[in-house]
């Protein structure tokens, strides 16, 4: 049966009323997810490619670590886990909306692996598509709501390479003399 | 009170076949029973239950990361640290009618492991110029004479203050600040010893000294390279590590002349598979290699990878990667083209069919982390090697990604952060600035002395006072009886200490032995119980407090040691306020917060659950070296062969041994047994060398000067070692390493790489 299966992908796009800018810097901070997703129960944000995640529903828990293999300001941030019982990775992309230039559309693509017990249950029909979709809608009520992002990355990231976009960013500024 | 035993055993060479796995449950009886020998079952109790927990103990026994908060496992510690930390928590004593049964003369013929079991020192105690006898002073007297001696010196350059990797951040804090504000930057340390390699190769190549990845790139990597490192004795919760990483799907390559059992199979005594089953095969392909290849292999590699590109471009490097990030490429990639093939080769002892498979395992994978240890550092090259691992890192762009970088793996508890807290001889003006800054007097500017060229200086009477903050520093020491000499030409000595070792019986005129907390200990001040904290071989930084109670009531802290000794000897020069810094060690946080970058509200964030992460910049794409990008290097290299008749040998610790101190004179992994004076020599070479198995040999090792060093009387082991290579255990084999035998621009001795000779026991050459 598992064999049948194939990679689910699922496909979700939620306007929300906020520019572009400010969708893009409120979603750079991870570790705010659990602020308004209902899955996400926590994130550690290791550095700005890599970071772990707890989800959960009800009781139970999962916990991964996820690395961003691309991100660009204002376009998209692509991401896969990096844990071999629920393989999943996938991309949001921000847009200005058709409706207006301080607009945003957010499309967010999924793609989980029928691995592990939370890729099997995420096979149930329908259930990884809703549970994307009221993830978005908590993101568009929680940004609409404050308003404003609170707080920004704002480096590249490609090929799972940093490319800050400051030439000393803050986080660079530690002991660098030789350690022997 | 337990007491140590009243005779040294004297048992017999006894030897079995090397074992193919470590760890399993008899890691777990070998560590209680040595805990249980130690101590009360209830302090074994409070001490296994407290280490590397949050809120815990910081083992003592190596820097390997802890797993993050709640992924630690009840049981969060290995064979070795809880033997460590229960030789520290011992209930042995050492008193004052301890010394006064013992000479220091007949205490400097006990062997180390002697010493050692003789349990915690309890008393501060001075050894007269005139006496051959350590005798009870009282602190103040101590510090006294210390202070009167190190303020009547000519210059505060004629002091040597050594730090060892025990040393909290707070107390090595304090200790670089008395130091400069004692007028002086001689603060050798252990690193010198270690992984001074490491510090300076990554340091020039990527701007940083530190290794990029935490354990959530090690469990994530698709290939791993342990290089010249023996996970199973000297950091086995390292193979907890692997053993995810194999879950996951990596490969790992063990790259070792000598087939260590932690290399080979791994059987985890905390899961079902370890307890009854055959546990996890670690190394999927071993190379072993000849001592020293290492630079020539990764050479080797990188041509291969350089070739592989020509073949199919853009398929092979990550030039997206070497174009944005990195300078040098060109001339990197011109000369390892030159190398030849038949000296790698001969250099490594490997065949090409071996180094081809690596080869294929790199190019199958996309991350991969190279781990390394002294087997690379202490080696003429061991610059060199690391550069040129950073060059093979580079090509593929495995720095700065997930599940990919370099993995230098540090001994040493806070050897890491004692020189993140500024113990180093060269810190760089910005540091003595934010000093001078913070705390109102003129660092000294002129660079001071490391620990080879400490030796030196003592040994040409230019120190007269040589403290040494925790550690073993005559038995550490290459030369030694060089070093010995050097030290006992001091006008004083002094050691902060926990237990009685070599370093207290070879000593200056003068000797004081000041006896501190250990790690275990609760340390109540005038504010109340205090914590200290320190940072792992991967950058985390997080508190450790004691749980026992002291020793003994006399003992101080290292920090109250050292605010004592700086308030006695500096009468007030600068702003520092050492009372308060004694009271309480929030006061020593804060004020390194201001001193130190990344340290901001450290008070706050360091009694966070699992503590504070330093960034490091790799991972932050930014490589703060001299032209702001990863360097790539060319790394030329002399063949290190011995002559005719001459072997290679690299000294090593036992399994039953931390760093200087052999906990008994067995080495289960290795199958030696009873007797720790052995050489491994392999099968061929004890044929050619015209020796026998357990013939009884000098060691002699052959360097420019016209100075014998021998060791003596050692027994022949056949041993599975590399043609030519031979390996024997330190510290009684750092009488062979000569003083002036260091590694190119790290000054780092070269105890792997010693030319020697054998001969017959107790019949010199003619």
């Amino acid at each position: 049966m598992v064999a049948a299966m194939q990679i689910l992908t699922v496909d979700e796009s939620i306007d929300l009323n906020v520019p572009v800018g400010t969708a893009y810097n409120q979603w750079t901070q991870f570790e705010s997810f659990p602020r308004f997703a209902t899955v996400v129960k926590d994130v550690d944000q290791i550095r700005p490619n890599l970071s772990h995640w707890v989800i959960g529903f009800g009781p139970w828990r999962h916990e991964f670590d996820a690395e961003i293999v691309d991100q660009l300001p204002d376009s998209l941030v692509a991401w896969r886990s990096l844990d071999r019982r629920f393989n999943q990775r996938g991309e949001v992309v921000f847009r200005p909306s058709d409706s207006g230039s301080d607009s945003t559309t957010v499309s967010v693509r999924l793609q989980i692996e029928p691995r592990g017990l939370v890729g099997l249950v995420s096979q149930v029909p329908g259930l990884a598509r809703r549970v994307v979709h009221s993830e978005l809608c908590h993101f568009k009520e929680f940004i609409e709501s404050v308003g404003q992002e609170g707080g920004a990355w704002r480096g590249v990231i490609r090929n799972g390479h940093v490319h800050p976009s400051e030439p000393e960013p803050p986080r660079s500024r530690v002991p660098r003399w030789p350690v022997g | 009170m337990k007491k140590a035993p009243k005779e040294e055993r004297n048992e017999q060479l006894k030897t079995t076949a090397p074992k193919q796995w470590a760890a399993g449950v008899p890691a777990v009886t070998h560590a209680l029973e040595y805990s249980l020998d130690e101590t009360s079952p209830l302090r074994v109790g409070v001490t296994l239950l407290n280490i590397n927990q949050v809120n815990g103990i910081d083992c003592p026994g190596c820097a390997w990361a802890d797993p993050s908060p709640g992924h630690r496992q009840l049981n969060e510690y290995c064979e070795n640290g809880a033997k460590h930390i229960n030789d520290e928590a011992t209930s042995r004593r050492v008193t004052a009618d301890f010394f006064r049964r013992h000479s220091v003369s007949d205490l400097d013929k006990q062997s180390d492991l002697g010493l050692n079991q003789q349990g915690r020192l309890t008393a501060p105690m001075v050894k007269r110029p005139d006496s051959d006898y350590y005798e009870p002073i009282s602190w103040d007297d101590a510090l006294g004479l210390l202070a009167d001696e190190l303020k009547g010196l000519d210059s505060p350059d004629e002091a040597v203050f050594y730090t060892s990797g025990r040393v909290s951040n707070e107390g090595a804090f304090l200790l670089q600040l008395f130091a400069r504000a004692f007028g002086t930057n001689n603060l050798p340390d252990c690193s010198n010893m270690c992984h001074e390699s490491s510090g300076y190769a990554l340091s020039e190549t990527l701007g940083t000294g530190k290794g990029t990845v935490s354990l959530e790139d090690l469990h994530h990597a698709d290939l791993i390279f342990l290089v010249g490192q023996n996970p199973g004795s000297n950091h086995p919760r390292q193979l907890s590590a692997l053993e995810e990483a194999k879950d996951n799907g990596a490969h790992i390559i063990a790259v070792n002349p000598l087939p260590e059992a932690g290399l080979l199979r791994f059987k985890n005594p905390q899961n079902v598979r370890g307890v009854i089953g055959r546990g996890v095969q670690i190394a999927d392909q071993f190379l072993q290699i000849r001592s020293g290849g290492d630079l020539a292999l990764f050479q080797g590699l990188n041509r291969f990878l350089l070739e592989a590109e020509d073949a199919r471009p853009g398929m092979v490097l990550d030039q997206d990667f070497i174009g944005a990030n990195t300078s040098g490429f060109d001339e990197f990639a011109r000369h390892a083209r030159t190398i030849s093939w038949e000296d790698i080769l001969t250099a490594t002892g490997l065949p090409m069919e071996e180094i081809e498979r690596v080869r294929d395992r790199v190019l199958a994978s996309r991350r991969v982390i190279v781990c390394w240890a002294m087997g690379v550092t202490q080696q003429r090259h061991g610059v060199a090697t690391v550069r040129e691992i950073v060059n093979f890192l580079m090509l593929r762009g495995n720095l700065g990604k997930s599940g990919a970088g370099a993995c230098p793996v540090r001994g040493h508890s806070n050897v890491q952060g004692d020189r993140t807290m500024g113990i180093w001889e060269r810190m760089p003006d910005t540091f003595l600035d934010a000093l001078q800054h913070e705390f109102g007097f003129e660092p000294p500017r002129t660079h001071g002395l490391d620990a080879v060229n400490a030796i030196r200086a003592m040994r040409d009477g230019r120190i007269k006072v040589f403290l040494g903050a925790a550690g073993n520093f005559v038995r550490a020491a290459p030369d030694s009886d060089v070093t010995e000499d050097a030290i006992r030409q001091c006008r004083l000595t002094v050691q902060i200490s926990t237990k009685l070792n070599r370093s207290h019986t070879v000593c200056g005129q003068t000797a004081l032995i000041l006896p501190a907390l250990g790690r275990t200990e609760r340390d109540i001040q005038a504010t109340g119980e205090q914590f200290i904290t320190v940072e792992n071989s991967m950058s985390e930084v997080h508190t450790s407090q004691g749980r026992l109670e002291p020793a003994s009531r006399t003992l101080l802290s290292e920090v109250a040691i050292l605010c004592r000794l700086a308030r006695r000897t500096l009468d007030g020069k600068a702003d520092i306020p050492w009372d308060q810094f004694e009271a309480d060690y929030g006061i020593i946080r804060d004020r390194i917060s201001k001193v130190i970058a990344g340290f901001h509200d450290f008070n706050r964030r360091v009694v966070r659950p699992g503590g504070i992460r330093l960034p490091n910049p790799v991972n932050e794409g930014v490589y703060p070296n001299r032209v702001g990008k990863a360097l790539f290097t060319c790394n030329a290299w002399e063949m290190s062969e011995a002559p005719e008749g001459h072997l290679v040998l690299q000294t090593l610790r036992s399994h039953d041994q931390w760093n200087t101190i052999p906990y008994t004179d067995n080495d289960r992994y290795r199958g030696i047994h009873g007797s720790r004076r052995v050489v491994l020599v392999s099968p061929g070479d004890i044929e050619g060398l015209g020796l026998t198995e357990g013939q009884r040999v000098d060691l002699v090792s052959v360097w420019d000067g016209g100075v014998e060093r021998r060791a003596g009387d050692f027994q022949v082991v056949a041993y599975p070692t590399p043609a030519g290579c031979a390996a024997a255990y330190y510290p009684e084999t750092n009488v062979l390493l000569p003083l002036d035998s260091v590694a190119v621009g790290s000054n780092q001795p070269t105890a792997k790489g010693i030319v020697v000779r054998l001969e017959p026991a107790g019949v010199p050459a003619g």
